[in-house]
């Protein structure tokens, strides 16, 4: 799960046979929503233990049941995820399952009907965000236009570009690529790397819209 | 497996054969010994299941009391000794059950007897066939004078089976008594101990089972010698590709941290432990059983996935250590929600310490699946797993179709699984501690079974 060239800051997870099959599941239009969220779930998971995998740990001595002294280690700072309202909230519970307590914050960015370019509607986010580790959540990366935006609030507020984890179940060539133009220090936590988009800016193959999938139709 | 050197003790089980004649006292004196054997797996098999199923004409001369259900020929001899010889094999073997009522046997009610390690056989003519003698060690013929033998006859029939006193003694005078001298009493000669049973038999009794529990205290010691063995070769197991240890991350090991702390609650540490479950046995699953399918794979966006990968976790089942193989079920159902799982509840014996089966539930044809994960919270010594490894083999589950799923093992035990199935099965653990470590007594926790006591709150 080393950085992927010349995708650097990418973290691929392991191409395993599991892994490939969960996400043809996923792609098939002729999966039944019930099985689409057990398995994205899945891939969230994995995901997310990912993302936890390159949070810093400090060393802690501690005492066994048999009084025996052991040299561990423990997680150095606070961490917080950030979902991007709709699709992004899917990943919301991979993230719980591993961090019971986390604090959530919630962006929503929608196209702008007039000029076509994505817009910030809405913020919430824990205050002391900027002292944290931040695993930022979207399922999809396209072009990568609301994730940079996503990105530009989350470090106005504080978080340094080195903290910060974007999430992801497959992102484009192309998205990658105009998201590290934008923070090259930005770590990319994905399943998938997809060829490129077609011309409705879809991800291909992709999956369809992964929040009507998940949540509705 | 064998071919290692390990024998379950359920292939080498201890036979022991109690004949007499009918009303003898045999099936008392065999039912005090299995009930006092006290080993798990000790089975009677009475030869009257072996009854053979009677032609209509044959059924009409029982119902009228004039069908000689005493004379040899009338017991299936031949399957009877398949029988034991499956088991003595260490293999399965499925016992008829023979009514009384109907003079048949029972349709699709067979009796499934496995890993017995203590069998008893039990009937008038159970020392009678030389090839079921060649199977047993240990031969007892139950004596009683004929007089006593009628007398208990009759009050059994008539009193609890409610026959007539002239049926009764026609039926002795006719067939039971002729067949005893003929047939039963002469067995006698190739008994190894005569019990009589004319009142109190039990110092008889007594010093057969002091026999008897010295003969399995050998027996298990030599288990237990074979199971230290199979730890003491030479491996390095770091360089087997069979064996995967879950990769060290930052995260692995702050779990890892936070399952030895002492200081852990009980509901962190529940949650800990199924948090690296879930990783561990995503790595296990990593191959997961593919099937090749020809149909395309369409996105909503009608997009052709290229390469589809067709995954079957239906192909997958597990079976479950009891107690502490359960400890990953929550995770596994998170996993694979409906997959089959199975159970064996394998102890060690408080005294010797010698791994013993008690109780095995396993999936319907698990050899037809493509994966079997094996799973225990902890290998200390090694010897549960190799135990039912052996149990899923005698099922027709090919080694390399065994996943061993162990969240903490030590490397002696590990390594006696390797030499116990020839580096077959593959391994997947949290944690392996070295011998080194055990040695200089770094880690006593690996020896102590912690993680059930934990997971379940009950030490």
């Amino acid at each position: 799960m080393s950085s992927t060239q010349p995708f650097p800051n990418v973290h691929l997870l392991a191409q395993s046979k599991q892994l490939l099959g969960l996400y043809t599941i996923i792609r098939d239009k002729d999966t039944i929503r019930s099985d689409f969220i057990f398995y994205s779930d899945r891939i969230i998971r994995l995901l997310v233990e990912e993302g936890l995998n390159h949070l810093p740990v400090t060393p802690k001595s501690i005492t066994t049941e048999t009084k025996q002294k052991f040299d561990g280690c423990s997680f150095l700072g606070k961490i917080c995820g950030v979902s991007i309202v709709r699709a992004g909230e899917s990943m919301e519970q991979g993230l719980r399952d591993c961090c019971r307590s986390v604090r959530i914050g919630k962006i929503l960015i929608q196209r702008d009907e007039e000029t076509a370019l994505p817009k910030l509607f809405y913020e919430k986010l824990p205050e002391d965000i900027a002292d944290r580790y931040v695993f930022l959540l979207d399922p999809m990366l396209a072009t990568g236009g609301s994730a940079i935006m996503a990105t530009e609030v989350l470090i106005q507020r504080g978080v340094l570009p080195e903290r910060i984890f974007f999430l992801n179940l497959i992102c484009s060539k192309e998205g990658v690529d105009n998201y590290h133009a934008k923070f090259p220090n930005v770590r990319i936590v994905t399943g998938a790397l997809d060829a490129g988009l077609d011309e409705n800016k879809y991800l291909t193959p992709g999956l369809g819209d992964f929040g009507d999938r998940y949540y509705c139709i | 497996m064998n071919s290692s050197g390990y024998i379950p003790p359920w292939t080498t089980p201890y036979i022991i054969g109690v004949g007499g004649t009918s009303g003898s006292g045999k099936t008392s004196v065999a039912a005090k010994l299995v009930s006092r054997i006290n080993t798990p797996w000790t089975v009677l098999i009475s030869l009257d299941n072996f009854y053979k199923p009677l032609s209509d004409e044959e059924r009409q001369q029982a119902f009228q009391n004039n069908y000689d259900f005493d004379k040899p020929e009338s017991i299936d001899m031949d399957l009877a000794y398949e029988c034991v010889l499956s088991l003595k094999e260490g293999k399965q073997a499925k016992i008829p059950t023979y009514s009384f009522t109907d003079h048949d046997r029972i349709p699709n009610k067979l009796l499934t007897i496995y890993g017995a390690s203590v069998i008893v056989v039990e009937g008038i003519y159970a020392l009678y066939d030389q090839r079921l003698l060649d199977l047993m060690d240990l031969k007892i013929y139950v004596d009683a004078d004929l007089d006593i033998c009628l007398a208990r006859r009759m009050t059994r029939d008539i009193i609890y089976r409610g026959r007539n006193l002239q049926g009764c003694i026609s039926q002795w005078e006719q067939f039971v008594k002729p067949n005893a001298d003929r047939f039963v009493r002469p067995t006698m000669k190739v008994a190894d101990a005569i019990i009589p049973s004319i009142s109190d038999n039990s110092i008889a009794t007594e010093m057969l089972l002091n026999h008897i529990q010295s003969r399995l205290q050998l027996k298990s010691q030599q288990h237990l010698k074979e199971l230290q063995k199979l730890g003491s070769y030479a491996v390095s197991i770091d360089s087997l590709k069979t064996i995967h240890k879950l990769r060290q991350t930052n995260q692995v090991k702050v779990l890892h941290t936070k399952l030895l702390d002492k200081t852990t609650s009980r509901d962190d540490w529940v949650f800990y432990f199924d948090r690296l479950a879930t990783i561990l046995l995503s790595l296990a699953l990593e191959d997961i059983p593919t099937e090749p399918r020809n149909t395309e794979v369409v996105t909503p966006t009608n997009r052709l996935v290229e390469n589809p990968i067709f995954a079957n976790f239906d192909r997958v089942t597990a079976v479950n250590i009891v107690r502490s193989g359960d400890c990953f079920m929550r995770s596994l159902r998170k996993t694979i929600p409906s997959i089959a799982v199975g159970k064996l509840l394998i102890q060690s014996d408080s005294r010797t310490g010698e791994p013993q089966l008690h109780c095995l539930f396993i999936p319907p044809k698990i050899e037809s699946y493509n994966q079997v994960l094996l799973m225990d919270a902890q290998i200390i010594s090694g010897a549960a797993i190799i135990m039912a490894i052996q149990v899923l083999t005698d099922h027709s589950v090919e080694l390399n179709k065994i996943k061993v799923v162990v969240y903490l093992a030590t490397e002696t035990g590990i390594r006696r699984i390797v030499n116990a199935t020839n580096n077959k099965v593959e391994i997947y653990a949290g944690e392996i501690i070295s011998d080194e470590m055990i040695r200089t007594n770094q880690c006593n926790w690996a020896r102590k079974r912690f993680v059930a006591a934990n997971y379940f709150g009950c030490k």
